[in-house]
């Protein structure tokens, strides 16, 4: 009897401590750079993220390397000369979710992300919109879309290809997490 | 339990994140030529390459009437394409001798860093078959195949850092014909590259063929270049003493000298083009 206490409480305790954490290990990442001269987009289908249910805190973070461009040339110029993602190989958003979202209840929930943005390898204060639905089935989707400036991140572009990339670039993020 | 710190979040993202991938080096020259020597780069998978290249007169010949030899030019031309990212093969024509070629260049080891093995360096073999089709003027009845050369190499790449890429590459060109009894069928050599850069979009680069059992009254050859590069285009600039761009030809039979100024003003323009587009949506 004291051992069945024993293990109920015991796997009580894990299933609420496994409940604060969501986990997303394919979180879809794209971006565009639209300029009248030549469009430029990219994505990548394995982002990680993180929400603690309970504090509301979040990660999210890519691989740099994993940005798949239709053009292999351009893929290497993003890597080496843009975002030197040999040196800084990692997109990292990290911060609070403000508004009103209950994980528990399904639904669809309007907040805002509160954060740091670490893009080559410079922190930026952001704040964006996102959308998290709650599903009956407990799946969380959280979607998003923001714009990041190269030059916010000290993205150096030169004169030569100003034309080509767009000030503002438009980042959109899926990301479907499961209690871990 | 509630007072959970972000570093934490962190650190936990680190341990459910995939461990890091290997990371391969990339970009180790910006050309899939470094001069006239092959790279260990290849075009991706699924995208073609157009190379066109000129060698200007030499320097030394009357190169005031002549602009520098801008007057004279030699040209190559080739398109390439690699189905898969590991193989590359393609067709040129060089103007020297009236030269075509079908080559081929097929990686097998790529330098990485990260977890498990790693390989220290990038290496590919390359090769590739030359038919010259100008008239034979000896008087003699050849055969079709006197007209062919081979070339096969060895490239070993080593990227030492963001800037310093270095390449080493034994080299063994067989003629099916030689010109003396004293020349032989196989001449050796080994092939030096390097590049280094200067900037984000500009390199400096040089290659070298320093060969075993050269043939008499020709030179080893020797250019010294810079990249530059534009998005969709490289350009490559140079100064070198092997005018012709068959590879049988600048390597194994150049007549011009460095030290008497037969130095010739060339460039290799380089194009892509995407014709299998990877899922990037």
């Amino acid at each position: 009897m004291k051992k069945t206490l024993f293990l109920s409480i015991a796997l009580l305790a894990t299933l609420s401590a496994s409940a604060q954490k969501l986990v997303s290990r394919d979180t879809y990442v794209h971006f565009f750079s639209e300029t009248p001269v030549e469009d430029i987009e990219a994505s990548l289908k394995d982002g990680v993220g993180l929400i603690n249910t309970e504090t509301k805190e979040f990660v999210f973070q890519v691989n740099i390397q994993s940005f798949t461009f239709e053009k292999a040339l351009m893929q290497e110029h993003f890597n080496e000369n843009y975002m030197e993602s040999t040196k800084y190989p990692k997109g990292l958003f990290k911060g609070k979710i403000t508004g009103d979202v209950a994980f528990s209840k399904a639904g669809t929930y309007t907040v805002k992300l509160v954060g740091t943005m670490n893009i080559h390898g410079k922190d930026r204060p952001m704040t964006i919109p996102a959308t998290i639905t709650v599903s009956k089935e407990g799946l969380v989707v959280l979607e998003s879309t923001f714009i990041i400036k190269p030059t916010d991140h000290d993205v150096e572009i030169p004169s030569l290809v100003v034309t080509k990339i767009a000030k503002e670039i438009e980042v959109k993020v899926k990301s479907t997490l499961r209690a871990n | 339990m509630s007072a959970w710190a972000q570093d934490d979040l962190l650190a936990e993202l680190d341990a459910i994140a995939p461990p890091a991938p290997k990371a391969y080096a990339f970009a180790t020259f910006k050309g899939t030529r470094i001069i006239n020597q092959q790279s260990v780069e290849l075009p991706a998978a699924g995208v073609g390459q157009f190379v066109i290249g000129h060698r200007f007169g030499a320097l030394n010949d009357k190169p005031l009437y002549n602009l520098f030899g801008l007057d004279v030019a030699q040209i190559r031309f080739e398109y390439s394409y690699s189905p898969v990212k590991w193989l590359n093969f393609g067709a040129g024509r060089s103007s020297g001798s009236k030269t075509y070629d079908g080559f081929a260049k097929v990686r097998f080891t790529r330098q990485s860093s990260g977890p498990g093995f790693n390989w220290p360096v990038t290496t590919a073999y390359y090769t590739n078959a030359t038919i010259v089709t100008t008239p034979f003027a000896d008087g003699f009845d050849h055969f079709f195949t006197d007209r062919m050369a081979y070339t096969h190499q060895w490239l070993v790449a080593r990227k030492m850092n963001e800037a310093l890429s270095l390449q080493v590459a034994p080299t063994l060109v067989h003629f099916n014909l030689v010109q003396t009894p004293a020349e032989s069928n196989d001449q050796w050599g080994v092939a030096l590259g390097g590049r280094y850069k200067l900037t984000q979009r500009m390199a400096l680069t040089a290659d070298y063929l320093l060969r075993i059992n050269p043939v008499d009254q020709t030179h080893n050859p020797l250019s010294i270049g810079i990249d530059i590069e534009t998005g969709g285009h490289v350009f490559q600039f140079h100064l070198t003493n092997a005018r012709s761009m068959a590879d049988p030809q600048w390597m194994m039979q150049t007549p011009g000298d460095w030290t008497k100024g037969d130095i010739f003003l060339g460039f290799n323009i380089t194009r892509v083009f995407t014709h299998k587009a990877p899922d990037f949506r």
